[in-house]
């Protein structure tokens, strides 16, 4: 019999000052013991919904609450988030803001000792959880000096120690690297397997949701789809007209027209292998020969680096004899886990960092001898965080900074920075303020603000986090076409289908090294050696992989199928 | 990027009890308060870089340096406007003057480094803990300890903020002084703001793990009080004692001062 823990019913919401609800009548009832993913695109409500389980809303967001939200008996109207943090855990996205102690253990404490428990038992907890998660070996060591994946899971750790009977999750793997994710996934999927706890996570990557019990997708503030997992996750339609990342695995399958939908690359194998159908190997050689082809092409080499070092306080290298080249018109993918020396590297790019030993040149000129400012009119560099760089009242004040720096005059300065409002499609958007924009929003004008020094090769560090799925898509693809007109792209990312689709040639960094390199289908077909520098491919290159020829999207695998080539 | 200002050094200091530390830390404002002359300073000066050699905290006040050597250096100048003398040396300083100077200066050096070898050397939680046992009440102890806990983070993402800044072309280096203050505003605006929105954060972390939930709470940290501890404090009380006494019969003034 189905026990509802969290019941809410008409539930919608206000933001002060904001017309649109946020949420828009929601009904949902959650049972416990059950695991609730929610998903759906940016600004849909899906944080909003998270926050008003332990009271964040209305206590510390100011808007308007109607509706009835009863968790575990308790309105939570009437409840102080300190007082739900019992029966309510919450862990944050923003896994750097949320740990504050300064070791391990303490951090754990913390929660047990807001409620009065005694020495003794806060030590179980302590234990316990960190034995849990599998921080043991860690009690000591400050927090800062985890790696992310070790941050989110001491972050769970700490929230669990206050026992509570539902933990909810706000994107809590957004910022990790693929293993680094895996690791708390693991600790979710244990977490699931406990009867006393409901976990309900918000998630963007599609991969991550196949394990819970039902799935919802919201979108602007009410729920339009849930269900059990399998059947909400082979709606790859409905997925895609709601701008929710749809698996490779069905999205082909259902193409290939198929009744039965495999989820996961194992069932894809065995589907594939009783369907009777073939891939054609001449169409996929002749693939894989123009791909090699149109790299070729490209010769005249932009970056060099040769047996670069470099270390932060001489003692730990953060790269360590690094030697590669990037050439005019490519467009390269750096992954690698979280510290493995990717954004470093990158930061040699445009001067920032100058090598500690080695050399690396930017045409052909060391970087040594140009510096920053020069640099920067030739390499741009977009970093992570579009809030680390605005600061003006319009979006044009915002682009015309850099142009004006260069000391062009204001009629240039016009003529740039509508060239590069248009490129990243916010033409039309000039007086509006930076700040009332969306995070893709921001992260356009951050791009555009970069694009109006007209550098001929673009950094984008991690371009895609934060962004929902068709976000994602529309920055990639904006990219691509800055790529098409002739700009050199480098991108840090550790979205691998952003690799997979939009990447040239991948360079995989592991421990200050360049542990991996070649064509995104030569890089991707090495997944074991993947899975030593902590990345994994998709779903659907691994599935791919384990028939024979490495295709990097559905699309792709399609055209190559036997009787569909032209 | 490193920017923590607590070193994990585990030294002799480190491991006397915060409650020691603190007492230690308000006593050498008395010591450094009593003298005027900068040699009757010296003393205090020894224990105090003492501290800063055993704890290993000489590193912070590395990072400081360019701080300190600025504030020394206008102090040392201004003060000279603020005291005459009898032995004139030229413009407005005087013999007498200068060692106001130089003492006025050494007392701003010595209260920052004990603060530094407070900080070093006594984790937040500690600092809490310890200003707790002495009769602070727990959210004044708390706030304190957000206020240091800030540092470490603004100091982060002030570096980041340059980066991305220098990346546009924002040359720090140039221009009189009014062109650099005004370039300082593409890294105050962004530093603001995504400190504010940490902090938000941060306090909605803090609410989520029960903070105020009870009236009372209780402490994992357990603070015990060790032969050292009453060594090192029989030690500093004392030795306060004896310079209050002796600043009580007159030694330490600078004869010829006229401060106004």
């Amino acid at each position: 019999m189905p026990e509802p823990v969290i019941t809410i019913k008409d539930l919608r919401f206000n933001y002060r000052g904001v017309k649109k609800p946020a949420l828009d009548g929601i009904n949902l009832d959650v049972n416990k013991g059950e695991f609730l993913v929610i998903m759906g695109p940016s600004e849909a409500g899906k944080s909003t919904l998270a926050s008003t389980i332990n009271s964040l809303i209305p206590n510390f967001f100011n808007g308007k609450l109607k509706g009835e939200i009863n968790v575990m008996g308790r309105d939570t109207r009437t409840q102080s988030v300190a007082q739900m943090s019992e029966i309510v855990g919450m862990v944050f996205q923003d896994f750097e803001a949320e740990l504050f102690s300064t070791n391990v253990e303490l951090e754990v404490a913390f929660g047990p000792e807001n409620f009065a428990e005694e020495w003794d038992e806060i030590k179980r907890r302590i234990d316990e959880n960190l034995n849990y998660v599998g921080l043991d070996a860690f009690r000591r060591r400050p927090p800062s000096t985890l790696s992310g994946g070790q941050k989110q899971k001491l972050a769970i750790a700490s929230v669990l120690a206050l026992k509570p009977k539902i933990l909810v999750m706000d994107e809590p793997t957004t910022d990790l690297d693929p293993i680094s994710k895996m690791g708390v996934f693991e600790i979710t999927h244990r977490l699931c397997k406990r009867d006393d706890l409901t976990l309900m996570i918000i998630e963007h990557e599609t991969e991550e949701a196949l394990f819970a019990d039902r799935v919802a997708f919201i979108k602007e503030g009410k729920i339009l789809k849930i269900g059990p997992t399998r059947e909400v996750l082979t709606d790859v339609d409905t997925m895609e007209s709601l701008g929710v990342m749809p698996l490779g695995i069905p999205k082909f399958f259902k193409r290939m027209g198929a009744s039965e939908l495999p989820l996961t690359p194992d069932e894809g194998v065995r589907a594939f292998q009783s369907s009777g159908w073939k891939v054609n190997p001449d169409a996929f050689e002749k693939k894989v020969a123009e791909e090699k082809a149109a790299l070729a092409a490209l010769s005249e080499p932009l970056i060099q680096c040769k047996n670069l070092e470099y270390s932060y306080n001489n003692t730990v290298k953060a790269l360590n004899g690094v030697s590669m080249d990037i050439f005019k018109g490519d467009m390269v993918a750096i992954v690698g886990q979280n510290g493995s020396g990717k954004t470093t590297l990158a930061k040699h790019f445009n001067g920032l960092f100058m090598p500690k030993s080695g050399e690396v040149s930017v045409n052909g000129i060391p970087t040594k001898d140009q510096g920053v400012f020069k640099l920067g009119q030739k390499v741009g560099y977009v970093f992570q965080n579009p809030d680390h760089q605005i600061f003006s009242e319009t979006v044009f004040e915002e682009v015309a900074f850099s142009p004006r720096l260069r000391k062009l005059s204001e009629e240039e300065v016009k003529v740039t920075v509508t060239d590069a409002l248009k490129a990243v499609g916010l033409a039309g958007c000039e007086e509006l303020d930076p700040f009332s924009l969306t995070k893709s929003g921001r992260q356009r004008v951050a791009v555009a603000s970069i694009l109006a020094a007209k550098p001929e090769i673009l950094i984008l560090d991690e371009p895609t986090t934060g962004l929902d799925y068709a976000e994602q898509r529309s920055m990639m693809n904006m990219v691509r076409q800055l790529n098409e007109n002739g700009s050199t792209i480098i991108f840090i990312t550790h979205h691998m289908w952003v690799v997979a689709e939009y990447a040239k040639r991948v360079f995989v960094m592991k421990d200050g090294q360049l542990f991996l390199q070649g064509t995104t289908r030569e890089v991707f077909a090495h997944a074991d050696e993947l899975q030593t520098a902590s990345l994994r491919p998709p779903h659907f290159v691994e599935f791919s992989n384990k028939l024979g020829n490495t295709f990097l999207y559905p699309e792709e695998m399609l055209e190559c199928m036997e009787g569909k080539e032209n | 990027m490193d920017a923590e200002l607590y070193l994990d050094n585990n030294s002799f200091i480190h491991r006397l009890d915060p409650r020691t530390k603190i007492i230690i830390f308000l006593l050498s404002f008395v010591a450094i308060l009593l003298f005027q002359n900068p040699l009757w300073m010296l003393p205090v000066a020894v224990l105090i870089f003492l501290e800063l050699y055993v704890s290993k905290a000489f590193k912070n006040i590395y990072r400081i340096r360019v701080l300190l050597i600025i504030l020394s250096l206008f102090s040392l100048i201004l003060w000279n406007f603020f005291a005459r003398g009898q032995t004139h040396w030229f413009l407005f300083v005087y013999k007498e003057s200068f060692f106001y100077a130089v003492a006025r200066t050494l007392l701003m050096v010595l209260m920052i480094s004990a603060g530094v070898v407070l900080i070093s050397t006594t984790r937040n939680e500690e600092l809490v803990l310890g200003l707790i046992k002495l009769g602070v009440p727990y959210r004044v102890g708390f706030a304190i300890s957000t206020a240091l806990r800030l540092v470490p983070t603004i100091a982060s993402s002030t570096v980041t903020i340059s980066q991305a800044q220098r990346s546009r072309g924002l040359d720090l280096d140039s221009g009189n002084l009014i062109e650099r203050i005004r370039k300082f505003l593409p890294l105050l605006v962004p530093v603001f703001i995504s400190t504010i929105r940490s902090t938000n954060i941060f306090a909605m972390a803090l609410e989520s793990k029960g903070f105020g939930a009870r009236e009372h709470r209780t402490n994992y940290l357990r603070l015990k009080m060790q032969k050292s501890d009453y060594i090192v404090l029989g030690f500093v009380i004392a030795f306060v004692i004896a310079s209050v006494t002796l600043s009580i019969m007159g030694y330490g003034k600078l004869t010829g001062l006229k401060n106004f």
